[in-house]
């Protein structure tokens, strides 16, 4: 079967990490209990990571084989991998993750959902509030009042 | 018989397990028609959040949630062109140029009808096979439990990625993950770097909110801004003759889709495509061709993805291996509930084997009505916006990993999880495998030293005993067979076999 379908952006170099990180896992694996025995607790994640060595090196062999359709540049793979939209979207949810422990979950899950149905759809502030409140409300009695679930707390706000 | 068949209609008699049953196929329906929300996600979700339930009650709703998706993904396949789910992929082939025509509530309505059928048949081959198979895997050693646990992780590599290899990545660094924390034979710690948290391992539960639902948000950012299409419907219940007529094919689909279903590792989207592949095969004049609106290329994946759901069963209760990611997370929540699926499932909780098959076989009946029923109020709901929806997962994510252990830092794991999973998904891995490794890996870690202390440490014991065993040999060469089937030059050989790769999940 011909490879002849086209690499993806960054896909060379990401295979090469991966090849990388394999082999950090297998050394790491190796320092639990190196080869002192066939039962010691480093022979499964030995096996595992020797595993994904292999399979990193045929995925990297599979890659080069692929028609290439840029040049290989570190640029490449961020801009396909985080383009913009994600990497503010991701650094917002661990700004949202980061002060639930302080700030509490409800706020903060309302501050989330504000921001972004704001920032991702355009509707206007008004309207994000609405539909926010409305989720945050809908969350609290599905999950508070009706499952009993634990949210959590901060220490700021309850 | 008395006896099971009181465990059967345990959930068809209290109106509680009623109410849930029908409550988690309503909402089922919904999360699988929903393009961004998934079953998977759904379920591993909805597992934190009900750990604390009676067992049956988390069940019920769980079944009901998992019936109801599988056949959701169909809607928006037929209305949108968008499967709702990987399982409806097949379906919306021929279902949207039926809508196409006008003709999108005639498809809803034979989708609905044939997929109550395959459930139905699904659940009647659980009953039946799961009590003989677990009566034969009593007699599993350790030995034959590593094997399946291999297997288990290397089928769904084999069947649903891209590359074989990716597969196998995926489940191995799936195994990795499952390794975290505290050697259970030998309390060694295992990749905790110094830290305490780490040293109770990762709960699964987390990997799968941060594989599924975390890294299923961020990818859909790509799509936030579509715009979603307003559909027309109208007559829903199919007409007599088209069920009389297509009743074969339904009965086949729904065999190869319970087959499909129970094998380790593969569910209703393999079944799917493989059900719409036989079928165009095996359908020789077709009133419209294949591809263009062919009923036959409805009906079959969506029958065959409803019958792997009672498929997928019968090795999660029999042996404990999952048939898909949506039993993964179900073998999660019995373990929560401290019920350990396998062969003695069966003896030792014979209500629980037969409450699991009357609540499968409520949810199908609960299917037909909300199947049948409200499309106009589900056209208005699956136009939920993803900007809405993105948020949303986030915030459910949150809710679920925390719920767990109510531990904040499983949070931001779950978020970890959830970037790494998105990494890997813009390069054609699936995620699929990781969780089937973080489940099973510690099976085959346990299962494997117990063999090998069994071998008295020799390697040369231990490989005779995979194949001087008749059970372990017949499992060592299925191994063998899918390894060696994957070598480029037999590839070459066997000429025309692979399905068309559909991306990953």
């Amino acid at each position: 079967m011909k490879r002849s379908e086209p690499q993806r952006p960054g896909e060379r170099l990401f295979a090469l990490l991966l090849v990388v990180f394999a082999g950090y896992m297998f050394w790491e694996s190796h320092a639990i209990s190196g080869f002192s025995g066939l039962t010691t607790g480093g022979v499964m994640p030995m096996l595992a990571s020797g595993v994904m060595v292999l399979t990193a090196l045929v995925i990297l062999t599979e890659t080069i084989r692929k028609t290439r359709t840029a040049e290989p540049h570190p640029q490449g793979l961020i801009s396909y991998l985080f383009p913009l939209r994600v990497v503010l979207f991701t650094v917002l949810v661990a700004v949202y993750v980061a002060a639930i422990p302080s700030v509490g979950f409800l706020p903060t899950s309302g501050g989330l959902l504000f921001v972004s149905i704001w920032a991702l759809w355009r509707r206007g502030p008004v309207w994000s509030l609405a539909i926010s409140l409305l989720s945050i409300g809908v969350i609290y009695l599905l999950f508070r009042v009706v499952f009993s679930v634990v949210l959590p707390t901060g220490s700021l706000w309850q | 018989m008395i006896e099971t068949l009181g465990f059967f209609a345990t959930s068809w008699t209290d109106p509680y397990l009623l109410a849930l049953t029908a409550l988690g196929t309503f909402a089922g329906i919904y999360i699988g028609a929903i393009p961004g929300l998934s079953v998977t996600m759904a379920a591993s979700i909805l597992i934190s959040f009900t750990f604390k339930w009676d067992v049956n009650d988390a069940l019920a709703l769980i079944a009901g949630v998992y019936v109801g998706g599988v056949y959701g993904g169909a809607r928006t396949a037929i209305l949108l062109n968008i499967p709702g789910a990987p399982s409806a992929i097949a379906t919306a082939i021929d279902g949207y140029p039926l809508a196409q025509k006008g003709l999108a509530g005639e498809a809803i309505g034979l989708s609905t009808v044939m997929s109550v059928m395959g459930g139905l048949i699904g659940v009647l081959a659980l009953a039946v096979a799961a009590p003989l198979i677990a009566e034969f895997a009593i007699k599993f050693t350790s030995r034959e439990y590593m094997l399946l646990g291999i297997i288990g992780i290397l089928l769904v590599g084999t069947l649903s990625g891209e590359s074989f290899a990716k597969g196998a990545f995926a489940g191995a660094l799936g195994v990795m993950i499952g390794m975290i924390g505290l050697d259970p034979m030998t309390a060694e710690t295992r990749f905790t770097y110094g830290s305490i948290n780490l040293m109770g391992g990762v709960p699964f539960v987390v990997a799968m909110i941060g594989f599924f639902g975390v890294a299923e948000a961020l990818v859909q950012l790509d799509h936030v801004s579509v715009a979603p299409i307003k559909q027309k419907v109208a007559r829903i219940v199919p007409a007599w003759s088209d069920l009389r007529r297509y009743l074969g094919l339904g009965l086949r689909s729904s065999g190869l889709g319970t087959v499909i279903g129970a094998l380790p590792g593969t569910g209703g989207d393999i079944a799917a495509l493989l059900a719409y592949d036989q079928a165009k095969r095996s359908t020789k004049d077709p009133e419209v061709p294949f591809g263009e609106g062919a009923k036959e290329g409805l009906i079959a994946p969506e029958t065959a993805n409803n019958a792997a759901v009672g498929g997928a069963f019968v090795p999660m209760l029999t042996l404990g291996i999952p048939g898909d990611a949506v039993t993964a997370i179900i073998i999660g929540a019995l373990y929560i509930h401290g019920l350990k699926p396998g062969p003695l499932l069966l003896t030792d909780t014979p209500h629980l084997f037969w409450f699991i098959v009357g609540n499968l076989t409520l949810a199908n009946l609960f299917l037909l009505v909300f199947g049948l029923t409200g499309i106009r109020i589900f056209t208005k709901v699956v136009e939920c916006p993803r900007a809405v929806l993105i948020p949303l997962i986030i915030i459910l994510s949150a809710v679920g990993a925390y719920a767990i252990q109510n531990n904040p830092v499983h949070i931001s794991w779950a978020l970890a999880f959830g970037i790494l999973g998105y990494i890997l998904k813009r390069y054609g891995f699936q995620v699929g495998p990781i969780i089937l490794g973080v489940i099973l890996g510690p099976m085959i870690d346990a299962n494997y030293r117990r063999a090998m202390i069994g071998a008295q440490e020799n390697v040369g014991t231990f490989l005779y005993d995979l194949v001087s065993h008749p059970i372990s040999c017949v499992l060592t060469g299925a191994l063998i067979l899918m390894l060696v089937s994957q070598l480029p030059f037999v590839k070459q050989w066997r000429k025309g076999s692979p399905p068309d790769n559909h991306g990953p999940a």
